[in-house]
């Protein structure tokens, strides 16, 4: 009976192992698990970056977090991060004062903030596809508009 | 024992008490811990995985992700009580694995065994929440009093 065990042991490894073979690892299959910090990205054709990658150097440069994407969209700017382990006790004050610090900076700017790990991997899924030449900016804004949307239902 | 009691033994039977502790095989307390410790966080893992995998397979967010699975946790305990698995790890975890949430679906799995002979009705029908009742009476009753906390706190502007 105990052979028979290590047997499906055995396979189960087998498959697992096999399963792991010429495949190239996405960063959004490990965004879960590691940090990835993915380039800030804009729907919106033709304009310049740096604001964008501004809003992800001041939310980077807060301690407590790790791993910080930034999307601007047409209306909105979403702007996800992970909060390291032993600040996720203080997750809603975080949240405020990003918030409160974004909105003092860039007045203009309507943002949405999340610390969300699906929000976090839907933002990553998203920058992937928009490296694709085939994925068109007006899909990537209907994408990004229903990520907000799905944090929005959040709250 | 109780020192009242004690007092009122004879001398036979406070000898008899004597040889008894000392001969009594001691409760290995660290052990214990330590082995609920592993087997409780090893539960713990899978738990973290499934959510993970409802995260990124399905829509659903960090916030409502714990539904589906602690149902799916209760559901593989359940499935392991009638393997007859979970009464092993049991035995030797304790705790580790009576406290998480698939010890629930261990209690209401093993209560429905204990009792089929019984009938279905009667038997495993009457006594499915024998043990587990007491889980779900304290449970909803301490949500309520938490919730009932907590709105008043949002009503006084506590929070």
């Amino acid at each position: 009976m105990k052979v028979i065990h290590y047997w499906i042991l055995f396979a189960c490894l087998l498959l697992l192992s096999s399963c792991s073979q010429n495949q190239q690892v996405k960063d959004s299959q490990l965004t879960l698990m590691k940090t990835t910090n993915p380039s800030p990205i804009m729907t919106v054709k033709n304009e310049s970056k740096s604001q964008v990658k501004e809003i992800e150097q001041d939310v980077s440069a807060i301690p407590e977090l790790y791993d910080v994407a930034v999307i601007k969209g047409k209306k909105d700017t979403l702007v996800v991060y992970k909060v390291k382990h032993l600040s996720r006790f203080r997750m809603k004050k975080i949240e405020k004062d990003i918030n409160k610090m974004l909105e003092e900076k860039y007045p203009n700017d309507n943002f949405t903030i999340s610390s969300d790990y699906k929000i976090f991997l839907e933002a990553v899924r998203l920058e992937e596809r928009m490296k694709s030449a085939k994925f068109s900016h007006q899909r990537a804004e209907k994408r990004f508009n229903d990520i907000v949307k799905m944090t929005k239902e959040m709250k | 024992m109780a020192n009242s009691k004690q007092k009122n033994m004879t001398l036979q039977q406070r000898k008899y008490q004597q040889l008894q502790q000392k001969h009594e095989i001691k409760r290995p307390v660290l052990k214990n811990c330590i082995k609920a410790f592993f087997v409780g966080g090893i539960i713990c893992v899978v738990g973290q995985a499934i959510s993970y995998f409802y995260i990124y397979f399905f829509d659903f967010t960090e916030q409502s992700v714990g539904n589906p699975t602690v149902a799916t946790m209760v559901f593989l305990s359940m499935l392991l009580t009638g393997f007859g698995i979970y009464d092993r790890l049991g035995q030797f975890a304790g705790a580790g694995s009576a406290v998480p949430v698939t010890g629930f679906g261990n209690a209401v799995i093993s209560a429905c065994i204990e009792h089929r002979t019984e009938g279905f009705v009667l038997g495993v029908g009457g006594n499915m929440f024998k043990l587990a009742g007491s889980v779900v009476l304290f449970g909803v009753f301490s949500a309520f009093v938490v919730a009932l906390i907590k709105t008043l706190l949002v009503m006084w502007g506590v929070l």
